[in-house]
């Protein structure tokens, strides 16, 4: 085995991976709320627990998402002419025989992605403290009532594309978010523009 | 809805026979064996002054002087209206805490309520009223003398005939050849449970006009609830036919 390199710290591994099993158990439990799933409120003893567990998964998800910030915020907010290519080229994923420009550490599409979660993130958690905390003001409520969900339609179909872009579609990413590490010549073929700026290529 | 309107019960209200007795309210609260409520006086003999977890209905008290009579006083028995199409039914969360009987009214089971107060929110008539346990609680028609072939306690009592229970379109009927005008909820909300005989404008006994469950519930129900599905069933098929139509990522090729 080669020369690995870190590209997550075991903080932000860790702070995905709550990030991550919250919003999936936020998800299901919402399911159950939409579609009154009775076979998954069973699983927490009835509803109004499930409700109790939705919430204060709500603030687990909440801490999270804020803590990440600290991590991918700066990243997910430049872009470059590279970055515009990536787009035009969608990212080579329609393709392989398309050029796909250099990446950083990150590509656009990560990145706006990232930023998705961050809007819609925030959003539904605001709107999930209004509809928790604001019950005797109608306006709040309905309103969050409706940011809520529509914030929900953004994960239904943006949860599942990151869960496959970062494992099949893409071998060998998973393992980064598990370990932190990436092997040095993978990386170099990656992230060439990162790998540049850490003086290793 | 299972109900069609053949089988389909309601509560009729004839405000102009009403002698304000609130023996309805009386018999309410004997039935469902709830608590008095300590009120003030505020210049009305409405009293409690609205629905409460302890008032699943109310007579209300107004005065509304017309050219002939200067001291007209009008009342209206003020309950859930069960409406067929119902706000509070479609945007509760819990399933079975809001429920359909079989004779169409929408009773309630505090202890599948899940306490989130979103039926309070939606409801057009702004009847639930949660408890001191913040449960949910409402006029529920009887559910449980209605099944047994009775009648709901406040129409049993009403020595007026201000307050009729049978088969839903049988009242209408009956209502029209009555000669009154004005059937309130006959079509309102896909037909209500509680309908009101009105000779007069409704809006004179403070009936609400046109009432509409919020629009922001209507859009949700019809329109992100199906989306929600649609787009991780759509998104989980897009990527398997990415996954064999284009393949995954090649570094090789970078």
């Amino acid at each position: 085995m080669g020369e690995m390199v870190r590209k997550e710290s075991g903080g932000a591994i860790l702070n995905h991976w709550v990030l991550a099993i919250s919003c999936i158990l936020l998800m299901i439990t919402g399911f159950a709320f939409l579609f009154h799933l009775e076979s998954v409120g069973a699983v927490f003893g009835g509803f109004e627990t499930m409700k109790t567990v939705h919430n204060w998964t709500g603030v687990v998800f909440t801490v999270a998402l804020v803590l990440t910030m600290v991590n991918y915020l700066g990243d997910s907010l430049r872009y470059d002419a590279d970055d515009v290519q990536w787009f035009k080229v969608a990212g080579g994923y329609l393709s392989h025989k398309v050029k796909v420009p250099p990446m950083g550490k990150h590509n656009p599409g990560q990145k706006l992605y990232y930023l998705g979660i961050v809007i819609f993130g925030i959003a539904i958690a605001l709107s999930g403290f209004g509809i928790w905390l604001m019950k005797d003001n109608p306006t709040i409520m309905l309103l969050s009532h409706l940011v809520h969900n529509v914030a929900f339609i953004f994960f239904c179909i943006m949860v599942p594309v990151h869960i496959y872009l970062s494992t099949l579609a893409n071998p060998g990413t998973f393992q980064i978010m598990v370990s932190g590490m990436v092997p040095l010549e993978l990386a170099k073929k990656r992230y060439p523009k990162w790998m540049k700026a850490a003086g290793k290529m | 809805m299972a109900n069609n309107s053949t089988n389909r019960k309601a509560i009729l209200v004839t405000p102009e026979v009403c002698i304000g007795c609130r023996a309805c309210q009386v018999a309410c609260k004997s039935w469902n064996e709830l608590p008095g409520i300590k009120t003030k006086n505020n210049g009305t003999y409405q009293n409690p002054p609205d629905l409460a977890t302890a008032a699943y209905n109310i007579i209300k008290y107004s005065e509304v002087p017309s050219q002939d009579n200067p001291v007209r006083w009008l009342f209206v028995s003020r309950r859930c209206m069960h409406c067929e199409d119902a706000g509070c039914m479609k945007i509760c969360p819990a399933p079975g805490a809001l429920y359909r009987t079989k004779e169409g009214a929408v009773a309630f089971d505090r202890d599948k309520c899940v306490a989130c107060k979103l039926c309070v929110n939606a409801c057009p008539f702004d009847v639930p009223r949660y408890d001191a346990e913040g449960k949910v609680t409402k006029c529920h028609l009887c559910f449980d003398r209605i099944g047994e072939g009775m009648l709901p306690a406040c129409v049993k009592t009403c020595p007026t005939g201000a307050l009729r229970y049978g088969d839903r379109d049988e009242l209408i009927s009956t209502a029209r050849a009555e000669g009154f005008g004005t059937i309130y909820g006959e079509k309102d909300l896909g037909g209500l449970g509680s309908i009101y005989a009105f000779k007069e404008e409704p809006n004179l006994y403070g009936m609400k006009e046109n009432p509409t469950i919020p629009s922001s519930v209507i859009f949700w129900h019809t329109y992100l609830k199906p989306l929600s599905l649609i787009g991780l069933g759509g998104v989980v098929a897009a990527a398997a036919i990415h996954y064999m139509a284009v393949g995954p990522h090649k570094d090789e090729e970078v």
